[in-house]
């Protein structure tokens, strides 16, 4: 469902991703983990087709990002850090707008942001402009807006940053429903709580390098440490700040 | 609806919910600036009036006659006050606004002096020194009466010829007059404030909330996105414009200004006038959008933007300018600069004088720059380095300035490394400017020698600095390669072949452009030698220097941080950026042949890779107009740059430009680096 064959993505002399392989099976929910700078914004924004790789390629329900994005970007929801919501649309007008970027039109449109607005717990400030939203709220309407077309695929960067518990709790049970309706869920995330709560399987980056990948339970024993946490750090150690 | 309408219909509707872009297009034109004109006008009037009503103190200096006091006196907006000794002094001190100081008593046929004091930076001093000066002359008139009288001439006897001004402009073509110099100015700004901020926060302002990251996830073309987001800022521009230009038209038209009035002004423009101002707002509004969005696209926050953009801002001006200024008039050329077309042509159609011809050009000419403009602003978009930066941002290096251009120093000297573009660039346009007033000031002051001064202290020094100082690798910077034999002689057939090329070009400018022929005539006073010692002195002022001074910097630095370019770009912003610096605006007539030149010299110096190359171009070149300027008998035949050139020289020079051009296509001129570097992985 969401596959990276040997994607590799250079800033001129610096190699932010290297050699990247891996995949995300229908259902599958994937935990991408490394230090800041270890290149997973560029890979998750390679796939999201906002990056262009220098070499490799990644494919999401089957479509090469590279030779066809724009059908790519049909089939996946991309939920960035910052969340990207316009301060000057009210949420509805806001998840409407992305549908309508997405083909859809007239009934079937407006069914849909309904639809939306209710699964998320939007409706009692719908009509609010996004502006003056709480953290939480945004969160809320920036997920409303990337599955507005219900894509097979799901890309989530940072999804809980900056939020507080209960926001973080929303995320997680919209990952872990969206996982039971058979998405593919790539999300890269520093909180190992919600890794060892949610990720079927882990990829860990150094320096753009996948280092290892497997269950949590798989890292932890494999690196013969007591936990998630210290197992990522001892794949890690010493690499942050590049 | 397609995804740009989509996308534009989006954009409508929040920049119409900001209250800052709100500012700018409803409220500044339609209420803030006729407020502002009415109040400015009433201060004025207001002012005035009360100057007026006002009596100005004056005062009446070297035993003045009783009828002169008398008149004084009698004057209503005059008062006299005594004055003890020190004129200056007393209207320094406001004790009295204007002193009439006047000489010994001149007899029956004499003239008696009298000067008036006041002072020029005063409104009252000035106003007592007119209605001082206006008694005086009434005195003066009464004199000359009393004279003529008392030799029993009448009083035209001093007057056989009376002289009386009538302007044929009716009212409203001396108010279209007025307003042409100061409206072109006006809407041109206007226009484009009312693209600046949307463009800033559709592009930086999207990128700086991190919207546009989310938005390019959508299944839409990046071409689709910048089309909506251009037509928004050129719909808002256009609205913008055209609320100006109303709210303009009804401040002067309506007679809310009194001003108009007093002066004698009828202000006045029909309905075509207006829809021709308005079609040819359109397209320069549409040419703003295009290239402030491409612009601001750019900048990663909505402060970046405002900082990439008034430069752009401040350019503008200057063309915008250009009417306001007396003796030019618009013509082919000038309708065809952008910005300065379109002013010109709303400074004609005020005046009643726009052609339909120049019209046609400058909407044609305004309608190609705003297509370009579009085309920029799509590249950009397309960009991911522009979208997205350079990537994930490099860690600033530890330590203060000083210690981060040390180390980078050092790493730049082991990496071989050149100046950047943008780094070469600044520094040519730093230079240009030091330049440009360091040796105007040290020709006046030295003279030919000051010129000399200039290009060695003004260019070659800085140039050295740069590079050394900077910790550029000097060999891959300034190309300091020995030549190969057949590299030098291919670019020496090169520069003999391109001489008259350039003079066929400069004949060929002649019949568009204004021949200088002042600057001419000074020129070949200059590079004419009439002894030895004269004419080894003008090679080295006019040809060895520029040689060396200005390749350093030229074909040196700039070319040598521009090589990250496509090849062709690269050659003629070498030609471009040497044209203009050489560029004044009586030389215009100088800046193609220069340039081309400028770019003929480049690629040679591209193609062999030394620096010694330009130089020797640039000797011959500049060597053969002084030898031939002092060689009687040859001189004459170019001294005339509206006479063209011998026809039998044209196919030599073809032949020989492109035998250059053939010999330096070959492989074998590339000269060898003196210490071969093994290049970057």
């Amino acid at each position: 469902m969401i596959r990276f064959r040997a994607l590799t993505k250079q800033y001129g002399p610096l190699e932010a991703v290297r050699d990247l392989t891996l995949g995300v099976a229908p259902g599958e929910v994937y935990a991408l983990l490394g230090p800041n700078g270890a290149g997973k914004t560029s890979a998750l924004r390679c796939l999201a087709t906002l990056l262009t790789p220098t070499s490799g390629t990644a494919f999401v329900n089957g479509i090469d990002v590279r030779e066809d994005p724009l059908d790519a970007r049909r089939r996946l929801a991309f939920l960035a850090a910052s969340m990207g919501l316009y301060e000057r649309l009210s949420a509805r007008e806001l998840v409407a707008y992305f549908g309508r970027l997405h083909g859809l039109r007239g009934a079937p449109l407006d069914a849909r942001v309904s639809e939306l607005v209710e699964l998320f717990g939007i409706a009692p400030f719908a009509d609010r402009l996004c502006g003056r939203l709480s953290t939480g709220q945004r969160q809320r309407v920036s997920l409303a807006r990337a599955l507005v077309h219900d894509p097979p695929a799901l890309v989530l960067d940072e999804p809980t940053l900056g939020l507080d518990v209960v926001s973080g709790q929303a995320i997680y049970d919209f990952i872990a429903r969206e996982r039971t309706r058979g998405k593919a869920i790539l999300f890269s995330t520093h909180r190992m709580t919600e890794v060892e709560l949610l990720a079927d399987r882990v990829g860990v980056l150094r320096l753009g390098e996948l280092v290892a990948e497997g269950t949590p339970g798989e890292l932890v024993s494999s690196t013969g440490q007591e936990n998630l946490a210290r197992a990522f750090l001892h794949l890690v150690g010493g690499a942050e700040g590049r | 609806m397609s995804a740009w309408r989509v996308v534009c219909a989006k954009e409508l509707r929040e920049t119409l919910r900001d209250r800052r872009t709100l500012l700018m297009m409803i409220v500044v034109p339609v209420l803030l600036y006729p407020a502002l004109l009415i109040v400015a006008e009433q201060l004025f009037l207001f002012g005035a009036r009360r100057l007026e009503a006002e009596e100005a103190a004056v005062a009446l200096l070297g035993d003045p006659p009783p009828d002169l006091v008398a008149r004084v006196e009698a004057d209503s907006a005059l008062r006299v006050v005594p004055i003890d000794g020190d004129a200056e002094g007393a209207i320094r001190a406001d004790s009295a606004r204007a002193i009439a100081v006047l000489g010994a008593p001149a007899g029956d046929d004499g003239t008696r002096a009298v000067t008036l004091l006041y002072d020029a930076t005063s409104d009252r001093s000035s106003r007592a020194h007119a209605e001082l000066r206006a008694v005086l002359g009434e005195w003066r008139d009464a004199l000359l009466e009393e004279r003529l009288g008392s030799r029993g001439l009448p009083g035209s006897f001093a007057v056989p010829v009376a002289v009386a001004d009538s302007s044929i402009a009716r009212p409203d073509e001396v108010g279209g007059y007025a307003l042409g110099r100061i409206l072109p100015l006006l809407l041109v700004v206007v226009t484009l404030l009312g693209s600046f901020y949307p463009a800033i926060d559709l592009a930086a302002g999207e990128k700086e909330r991190g919207t546009l990251e989310t938005l390019l996830t959508a299944p839409v073309p990046a071409r689709d996105i910048v089309v909506g987001k251009f037509v928004t800022v050129a719909v808002i521009g256009v609205v913008a414009a055209a609320l100006n230009l109303g709210s303009m038209i009804l401040t002067f038209q309506t007679g809310a200004l009194q001003l108009t009035a007093v002066i004698g002004l009828e202000v006045s423009l029909s309905l075509p006038a207006v829809l021709a101002i308005f079609a040819t707002l359109v397209p320069l509004a549409v040419f703003f959008g295009a290239i402030f969005l491409g612009i601001a696209v750019g900048a990663s926050s909505f402060k970046e933007a405002q900082n990439a953009l008034t430069p752009v801002y401040m350019a503008v001006l200057v063309p915008a300018m250009l009417p306001v200024f007396p003796g030019i008039d618009a013509g082919p050329l000038l309708s065809l600069l952008p910005v300065a077309g379109v002013a010109f042509f709303f400074r004609d159609v005020m005046t009643g004088q726009a052609g339909v011809e120049l019209g046609l050009l400058v909407l044609g000419s305004t309608l190609a720059y705003a297509a370009a403009a579009l085309v920029f602003a799509s590249r950009a978009f397309g960009s991911e380095r522009i979208l997205f930066g350079g990537g994930e941002k490099a860690e600033v290096e530890p330590g203060g300035w000083i210690e981060r251009w040390r180390v980078g120093r050092q790493v730049r000297a082991r990496d071989g490394v050149v100046p950047s573009r943008g780094t070469a660039l600044l520094f040519v346009a730093l230079l240009a400017v030091f330049f440009f007033m360091g040796g105007i000031q040290l020709q006046l002051r030295l003279g030919e020698a000051g010129l000399l001064a200039a290009e060695w202290l003004l260019l070659f020094l800085p140039a050295l600095a740069f590079v050394t100082a900077g910790g550029f690798d000097p060999v891959h910077t300034l190309s300091l390669r020995r030549p190969r034999a057949t590299g030098l002689a291919g670019a020496l057939v090169l520069i003999v072949g391109a001489m008259p090329l350039v003079w066929v070009l400069g004949w060929l400018q002649t019949f568009v452009l204004p021949v200088p022929w002042e600057m001419l005539e000074g020129l070949e006073e200059l590079v004419t030698a009439d002894s030895a010692g004269r004419l080894a002195w003008l090679l080295l002022l006019l040809a060895v220097t520029p040689a060396v001074c200005e390749e350093i910097v030229f074909r040196g630095v700039l070319l040598g941080g521009t090589r990250e370019l496509p090849p062709w770009r690269m050659l003629l912003l070498n030609g471009v950026v040497f044209g203009a610096f050489h560029l004044s605006f009586e030389t215009a007539i100088r800046f193609l042949p220069t340039a081309v030149l400028g770019t003929v010299i480049a690629w040679a110096v591209w193609r062999t890779g030394s620096l010694l190359v330009g130089v020797a171009m640039h000797l011959v070149n500049n060597g053969t107009i002084v030898v031939l300027a002092s060689t009687p008998g040859v001189r004459e035949l170019f001294s005339d740059p509206e006479a063209p050139p011998p026809l039998w020289l044209v196919p030599i020079a073809v032949v020989l430009f492109a035998a250059g051009v053939r010999i330096l296509l070959r492989p074998a001129v590339r000269a060898d680096d003196p210490h071969p570097r093994t290049p970057e992985p």
